[in-house]
């Protein structure tokens, strides 16, 4: 038995273990750097923080809250908002240093996090509506070309200086790579499991990349 | 030429002076920072708003700036914070 077939053959175990590894990823990456924020107050680092707080809630929400009946069929639409928006808080992340912009007292509700919720919720709604999941991807794939494109830029400027930039860009490719595998094994094959694994292990790797940078820098 | 500071650097300086000098007037604050009066007043503003100084008024209604226990805590950890953005590109 190959180790593809034993997964599928295992399959509501892997995918459980593989949520509560991600969930629990996330959860130690906002601990962590929600303790550097209340020391900064630095936008960059709130914004970082947020991306994992939405990423770990769109998991739990799409692997835990399932069991439950209370929210049935808005299971889908809410896991899609939830990565949508840590997609969106994640690149402004990245972006905040070099717009500028004011600093507000709420990283959750003011004007333009606003203006992302509306974006979230527009990309739901067409998915709902049409039936499909293809517009959570196609916002990630542009979402992760953005966010690509300036880790390398950083990585670039920073040249030696910052090593976990290398990491950090190579986590962007590795998560841009799983979406697009991800949207076209959905819009060729129909979501052949076989494939998706591989998206799942590159998930799990971008997540791991991530825990591992927080931890190693904020060790001190 | 020197290297344009990054804007943690800025705040950085800015909560230096205000601790060496504990109890620092605006005017004396600006020299030491080495702003322009403009993007002076936007860092003030900021830390203001962050919580990380405080403009005490005294009787003769001249203004002081002083560091709050966050401000403190700030350069204290700053080293950690600053590998922390830089690491990370925010």
């Amino acid at each position: 038995m190959d180790i593809y077939s034993f997964i599928l053959g295992n399959k509501e175990t892997f995918k459980i273990i593989y949520a509560a590894i991600i969930v629990f990823t996330c959860l130690l990456i906002v601990l962590k750097t929600n303790k550097l924020f209340q020391l900064s107050s630095h936008s960059g680092i709130r914004y970082f923080r947020n991306a994992f707080l939405f990423y770990g809630i769109a998991f739990f929400v799409r692997y835990f809250l399932v069991f439950t009946d209370i929210f049935g069929s808005i299971i889908t639409p809410l896991f899609e908002f939830f990565i949508i928006m840590g997609g969106f808080f994640l690149t402004y992340s990245l972006l905040s240093k070099r717009l500028n912009l004011k600093f507000y007292y709420s990283s959750l509700l003011n004007p333009i996090i606003s203006i992302f919720y509306l974006f979230a919720i527009i990309l739901v709604l067409f998915d709902i509506i049409l039936k499909t999941s293809n517009f959570m991807f196609l916002s990630q794939i542009v979402l992760f070309v953005v966010s690509s494109s300036i880790s390398y830029i950083n990585y670039k400027e920073a040249g030696s200086k910052n090593k976990f930039l290398k990491f950090y860009f190579s986590a962007m490719i590795l998560i841009l790579l799983a979406w697009i595998l991800n949207f076209f094994v959905f819009l060729l094959f129909g979501g052949e499991r076989s494939i998706l694994i591989n998206v799942y292990i590159l998930n799990l790797v971008f997540f791991l990349i991530f825990l591992y940078g927080v931890i190693k820098i904020t060790k001190n | 030429m020197a290297k344009k500071r990054e804007r943690l650097e800025v705040i950085r300086d800015i909560l230096k002076s205000i601790r060496e000098r504990r109890n620092i007037k605006p005017t004396r604050l600006l020299y030491a920072s080495n702003l322009s009066p403009q993007m002076f007043k936007e860092y003030v503003d900021e830390l203001l708003v962050k919580d990380f100084v405080t403009i005490t008024t005294d009787k003769d209604e001249k203004k002081t700036f002083s560091l709050t226990k966050k401000g403190n805590e700030f350069l204290d950890q700053y080293k950690l914070i600053e590998n922390f953005v830089q690491n990370f590109g925010l």
